[in-house]
């Protein structure tokens, strides 16, 4: 135990996982109906790690060699699982983002949750998420990331059907766990074959060039494809991105935290995680790069035509996940997570903004939040136009540094498509920004008759509390600094900074890519003279592909109609009927047969009981006389 | 001082006297005849435990006083204990009866010391038939119907023929080696086991045992004797003299080490047998005690299975076993004679909604049912797992896949009474009210059966040793 307090880095890993645990456990318990208390404990419980976290970075800003410790869980001669915490700068800075952002989401929540009913566990599912999260982040294992990833699943599971007397709430809660458990059977079968032929679930190894020499490529490539899997569920990638945009139905503080800046970065983070092992194999790389373009570009334009806010945001988030996975996949290591660690500063101040919007407008429709005067909430509104400043990739923000890596990655793939669809996407992504931004800040038709029907407790008064605005500047400030951090980040990351060539084709192009999406943005929704209408509706057909989300909803019905209920289920439920329950009836019925049939035996006739006494007695004698 | 080598016997001797006297009084007062068997009964287990690490022979080398006698005592006084203490109401015994049955109880724990340390043939015997000849009386003590004259004379009779076979095979080993010293026999055993008496000889003579021990195709008393006499003393009999006739059997068949094939094979295909028949009938009983009875068949052969290994790992188990069976089917006779309070026989489905009629015992029953099931982490999982291991160890794959299969088909019954315990609403049924003895009692069960089972490292070291002490 001694070694536990002496080593105060596992101290502080150790702290990391059970602190949220506790305070899960202590708010579900004992004190869910104490809304101060759970506060105070969840909070306490947040901080800590939160602590921890920043100041291992700080201790660790010059790491060389990874800090392992392990116990090994599951050990035989070909096997090897362990369980325990890595540290490296991957998992560092992860640790470092997850810490800030849920302790920033349960600060922010203080605001926005007050007076719910289910305040106490509302608190407990942010530990647990917080746990989650945590334990994807320092896992030294895949078996153990797996477990925490199932957890995070959970979590959210819990957290989007926070309101599960809302029908859709749960629903979408339901929706986005089944969805996302989908993908993860593919990472289990994954961690199954390289449990089966290497044998050793532990990162560190299997980042190591031993894999590639003990397995053959195609194995590799099954494996990487197979976990790859579990990032389409957990990153919402075409096509498994459905349960993102309805996992909104959560609690803001929710879909802004953990849906768009930690919890859906998972998934990236995995291929970060393992990336050696990633790129060893080609093949996982295509794949990977493709999905991440078809996601981009996807998402984009439905973000283009959807008018709530949150929906926008949740598709922009998809999107800029596949504009990861692509920076990833194209080669660059270091240009995904940049990107991954950007978006998830100014993606959260988005939607905490918008969440500022919906507490007080009650309605996500920005048309109507612009026309009941949402300009008016000066901090929301300045950084708000921030972070969408960030996400269209303008400089000085942080979003222009990221997004101009990734491009710079994509622009060294020998295969120019690529570069041109990350263009296209950068230029889609600035427009339904700005779409948004332009609508809010020059409402063309303000002040409308008052809605009636739902209650607004905060009319006339255009203050925001505290607690929620804290977050907000917190979050824009890192927006405005995090991109000149570039360099630092990648000494960290790399142990060495990349050689910048000032490639002015691919600096302008991306500028003039953001600059005309907003553009045309102006055009549409902005100036003066604007028709309101987006140029995508002089295409009618077009606009109605992307309003309906390009059919997928529907075509996962279908698949479910057909292939899960109309065939799987059906024939599964026929085996279970049948074959299981009629085979385990058969063989129980049998058994009690037999026993009713032996009892008979049991006479009550006394000299019988001696006859077949004497006889058995005999009959064995016999048998060991002959049998001799 | 050699005469203190037979300390507990000679104690158990005094406590029969001082019982006798008892009964001759005119004025019966239940209480006081109680109170002075369970005092003298808490004595006895004190001077058994005191007696623990003795060692010595006595009677011309007829009786052998070793750690694995001592150990058997201490669990036999225990035992003895247990059942006292349950029988504060014996409302089917007819109140001038009580201070007999606490006398005969008493002499049969004695009967079943003797046999623990009996080295000798003819000692082995008259022990045997001291602690049976107790029973003959017991069991037909119940008042009431004609049911307990049924078990009565059933247990008399197949007892009797059991002893004839005993006896029998008793003269056909003396006739074959000329000496009535188990040693001695033992030492011959390798020729004689090749011919045709010594197998007779050695078949019949475990006989006995298998009676004692409700081996089939010796157990067709056990389900009559069981409904028809009174709880506590079919406690006795399902508990105290199973655990004496385990180890007496080991020690006779751990003395010869060399059977040959066939006469494993003969003990192979009894166990199975006793273990499929006694859980296969058990399933269709309504009866508790009855189902138990039935439970008991079924678990001889477990005990068998051990025995049969013919190694140490087997013979630790099956002692391990066998204190374990003590403990659990203790645990659920309890129940019974608490539930039962009026002594009738008690039917599964009277203990319908036992969780609020009393939850203690709810409990209690529940991990006894679980141990006797198997199910961990209970002392009777450790059991079985020690049995089977053994077995296993020894190759004896059949069986313990016989074993298995039984054991789950065990656990349909046992969960029969469980579900009826604690999903059957029993409202009703009225509320069980028990002392504070039994509540006290009732927790150190539950104690001891997670307690060893968790870690049963104690226990089964105690029984190795006890075993190197008889294989020597």
């Amino acid at each position: 135990m001694s070694a536990w307090f002496s080593d105060l880095t596992l101290l502080g890993c150790f702290l990391c996982m059970v602190l949220p645990i506790a305070s899960f456990g202590l708010i579900m318990i004992f004190t869910r109906n104490n809304h101060k208390l759970s506060l105070a404990i969840s909070l306490l419980c947040s901080t800590i790690p939160l602590i921890i976290a920043w100041s291992l970075l700080y201790k660790y800003w010059d790491i060389a060699e990874p800090i392992v410790y392990n116990y090994d869980w599951i050990l035989s001669d070909f096997i090897k699982i362990p369980f325990g915490f890595l540290l490296d700068p991957t998992s560092l800075l992860m640790l470092t983002i997850v810490a800030t952002i849920s302790w920033l989401v349960q600060i922010y929540s203080i605001g926005y949750m007050e007076g719910d009913p289910g305040f106490g566990n509302y608190y407990a599912f942010l530990s647990l998420f917080a746990l989650s999260m945590l334990g994807v982040s320092i896992s030294s294992g895949l078996l153990q990331l797996y477990i925490c990833w199932e957890l995070v699943g959970v979590s959210s599971y819990l957290l989007i059907g926070f309101w599960y007397e809302k029908f859709s709430a749960s629903e979408a809660g339901k929706k986005a766990f089944v969805v996302t458990r989908f993908g993860d059977v593919g990472f289990f079968m994954g961690l199954a074959i390289l449990t089966i032929f290497y044998g050793n679930l532990e990162i560190a190894n299997i980042n190591s060039a031993a894999v590639a020499q003990s397995m053959p490529p195609w194995l590799i490539s099954t494996a990487a494809l197979l976990i790859f899997c579990g990032v389409m569920g957990k990153s919402a990638q075409f096509p498994l991105h459905v349960w993102l945009p309805d996992a909104m139905e959560g609690p803001t503080p929710v879909s802004a935290l953990l849906h768009s800046a930690t919890m859906v970065a998972a998934g990236v983070f995995l291929i970060a995680r393992i990336y050696p092992f990633f790129s060893a194999s080609p093949e996982a790389m295509a794949v990977a790069l493709a999905i991440g373009t078809i996601t981009l570009l996807l998402s984009s334009t439905i973000g283009m035509v959807a008018t709530d806010i949150k929906q926008v945001w949740a598709y922009s988030t998809v999107s800029q996940l596949g504009f990861m996975i692509m920076g990833l996949a194209a080669g660059s290591y270091f240009a995904g997570y940049f990107h991954l660690t950007t978006h998830a500063g100014f993606k959260a101040l988005l939607f905490l903004c918008s969440g500022v919007f919906i507490h007080h407008f009650g309605t996500n429709d920005f048309f109507v939040m612009a026309a009941k005067g949402g300009r008016k909430l000066i901090i929301p509104m300045v950084t708000i136009t921030i972070a969408a400043l960030a996400l269209s990739g303008i400089f000085p923000f942080s979003g222009f540094f990221s997004k101009e890596a990734i491009l710079g990655a994509l622009y060294h793939h020998p295969n120019k498509i690529w570069f041109l669809m990350g263009l296209l996407g950068a230029f889609l992504t600035a427009y339904y920004t700005f779409r948004v931004i332009f609508v809010m800040l020059f409402p063309k038709n303000p002040a409308p008759e008052e809605q009636h029907g739902h209650d607004e407790p905060h009319e006339e008064h255009y203050g925001v509390p505290w607690v929620m605005s804290i977050p907000l500047l917190v979050l824009a400030t890192f927006t405005l600094i995090l991109g000149f951090c570039q360099g630092y980040l990648e000494r960290f990351l790399l142990g060495h900074t990349l050689h910048h060539e000032h490639n002015y084709l691919l600096l302008v192009s991306a500028v003039v890519a953001a600059l005309s999406g907003i553009g045309l943005a102006w055009i549409d929704w902005g100036s003066k003279k604007a028709k309101c209408v987006g140029f995508i509706s002089y295409v009618p057909a077009l606009e109605n592909f992307f309003k309906e989300k390009w059919y997928m909803d529907h075509f996962w019905r279908w698949f479910l109609n057909v292939f899960i209920y109309g065939t799987f289920s059906r024939l599964f439920t026929y085996n279970d009927r049948r074959v299981v329950d009629g085979g385990v009836d058969t063989v129980a019925f049998s058994t009690i047969g037999s026993g009713r049939l032996l009892s008979f035996f049991q006479t009550a006739l006394l000299q019988l009981n001696l006859l077949f006494m004497v006889v058995v007695v005999a009959g064995v004698g016999l048998y060991l006389l002959i049998g001799r | 001082m050699k005469v203190l080598l037979f300390g507990p016997e000679l104690y158990f001797l005094g406590m029969a006297l001082v019982l006798f006297i008892l009964s001759l009084r005119r004025q019966v007062n239940i209480r006081i005849d109680h109170q002075v068997a369970l005092g003298f009964a808490a004595g006895g287990v004190v001077v058994a435990s005191a007696c623990l690490f003795q060692q010595g022979e006595l009677f011309f080398a007829a009786y052998r006083v070793d750690l694995f006698s001592q150990i058997f005592k201490v669990a036999l006084a225990l035992g003895l204990f247990l059942v006292l203490m349950i029988s504060h109401n014996l409302a089917h015994i007819d109140d001038r009866y009580h201070a007999e049955f606490y006398l005969f109880l008493t002499t049969c724990t004695l009967g079943l010391m003797m046999l623990v340390s009996a080295v000798e043939l003819l000692t082995i015997y008259v022990s045997l038939e001291l602690s049976s000849y107790s029973l003959y009386i017991l069991v037909p003590l119940r008042r009431g119907d004609d049911m307990d004259i049924e078990a009565g004379v059933k247990y008399l009779f197949i007892g009797a023929v059991s002893s004839c076979f005993m006896l029998f095979g008793l003269s056909y080993i003396f006739g074959a080696t000329h000496s009535t010293y188990v040693n001695e026999v033992m030492a011959k055993m390798p020729e004689l086991v090749q011919s045709p008496i010594g197998i007779m000889g050695l078949l019949l003579t475990l006989a006995g045992f298998f009676f004692k021990l409700s081996v089939f195709p010796f157990h067709f008393w056990a389900p009559d004797v069981y409904q028809g006499a009174a709880n506590q003393v079919t406690t006795f009999i399902a508990t105290v003299s199973k655990a004496a006739a385990v180890a007496v059997l080991l020690r006779l068949v751990a003395l010869g080490e060399v059977y040959g094939f066939g006469f494993t094979q003969a003990l192979w295909i009894l166990s199975i047998v006793s273990m499929t028949l006694g859980n296969l009938v058990a399933i269709v009983q309504k009866d508790f005690k009855r189902m138990l009875a039935y439970s008991s068949i079924a678990h001889a052969g477990y005990v068998l299975m051990g025995i049969l290994t013919l190694s140490e790992a087997g013979y630790t188990a099956a002692i391990y076993y066998a204190v374990a069976y003590l403990i659990m089917n203790f645990t659920c006779f309890m129940v019974i004679s608490e539930v039962a309070n009026d002594g009738r026989n008690l039917q599964i489905v009277e203990l319908a909604g036992l969780y609020h009629r009393n939850p203690l015992l709810g409990l209690a029953l529940m991990l006894g049912l679980f141990a006797l099931a198997g199910v961990p982490p209970s002392i009777g999982f450790t059991g079985k797992l020690l049995v089977f291991t053994s077995a296993m160890k020894e190759g004896y794959f059949w069986l313990v896949l016989v074993g298995a299969v039984n054991g789950t088909i065990s656990l349909y019954y046992y969960l029969k009474v469980v579900y009826a315990a604690y999903f059957l609403e029993g409202k009703e049924l009225p509320a069980v009210h028990i002392g504070l003895s039994t509540r006290a009692l009732s927790y150190a069960l539950i104690l001891i059966i997670i307690g060893f089972g968790v870690f049963p490292d104690r226990v089964v070291e105690l029984a190795r040793v006890a075993v190197k002490g008889v294989l020597l």
